[in-house]
């Protein structure tokens, strides 16, 4: 410690062990938080096809279209801990072929300090909604589900389930397309 | 240039660094105590990490260059030996070479 560049070093190194320090009990007190919310979930128009699927193994297979609305409050999962979230709107349904299929239609993310009421009206899904194979047509329970990703300063990232959910049914028949 | 640097005096005596590291010690846990309250409170990690620079800041200052402070409890060397020549030397080693036979 008897130049500058000595009581420099020890200083910086002692700085950063308390800032590691510091960083785990910004950890330790959001941990074991639930960060699950009621979240509310409308469809407004369902519509189903059946197209030409390139990437899969057959050649037709069923399209559906979602549109819905989501309103959700998520000012209670921001806390010190939380950089951003990661949304995402997933169906879940069982078909003759499959058992499970999970698909997600829509997401987004939610930076800390910016708008936390999601109060979205007539959102058309992002992603296609494609079966793997013809199991959508007449599937009388789909479940739609919003889920997220909480993004920490430190720690692990969990993914929540949003408590709250709607079930809908597809249409016995394709639509066909439109001639104007 | 480098030498300009060189010259300047940093030094500190031995009850100096053993206050000045308590110093810093002290300043930067008190600082980073205050700052996690802080930012707990207000739930924002950023205040917290601000506030932990601005203790590191003060304890740069307080601490790096050699104030007066720790300049206080000098060391008390031995006074200078006047010069040896050859002779003495010899003389010495002689002594030496008797002790170690005896």
């Amino acid at each position: 410690m008897n130049t500058v560049l000595s009581r420099a070093n020890s200083l910086f190194a002692f700085s950063l062990s308390v800032m590691a320090a510091l960083t785990f009990g910004c950890f330790i007190t959001t941990a074991f938080k639930d960060r699950s919310i009621p979240v509310d979930i409308h469809v407004s128009k369902v519509m189903i096809k059946n197209v030409d699927d390139f990437t899969g193994p057959r050649e037709r297979s069923d399209l559906g279209f979602v549109t819905f609305d989501i309103s959700a409050n998520l000012q209670p999962i921001f806390d010190w801990n939380v950089k951003e979230l990661f949304l995402y709107l997933t169906a879940e349904y069982s078909t003759k072929s499959n058992a499970l299929n999970q698909v997600v239609l829509w997401d987004k993310i939610v930076l800390r300090g910016y708008n936390t009421k999601l109060n979205l009206r007539d959102v058309k899904s992002k992603y296609f909604f494609f079966d793997d194979g013809n199991g959508l047509r007449s599937n009388k329970n789909i479940t739609l589900t919003l889920s997220w990703n909480v993004v920490p300063n430190a720690g692990i990232l969990p993914l929540v389930m949003g408590s709250g959910h709607k079930s809908l049914a597809f249409p016995e028949s394709y639509e066909t397309a439109k001639s104007y | 240039m480098l030498s300009a640097f060189k010259s300047i005096p940093t030094h500190m005596d031995y009850k100096g660094q053993k206050l000045a590291e308590q110093i810093f010690q002290g300043v930067i846990l008190v600082s980073a105590v205050i700052g996690f309250i802080y930012g707990f409170t207000i739930q924002q990690f950023g205040w917290t990490v601000y506030i932990m620079l601005a203790g590191f800041t003060i304890s740069c200052l307080l601490t790096l260059p050699p104030w007066p402070v720790y300049r206080k409890n000098h060391l008390n060397w031995q006074p200078a030996m006047p010069e040896t020549s050859g002779e003495n030397r010899d003389k010495l080693q002689e002594i030496q070479k008797k002790k170690k036979h005896k």
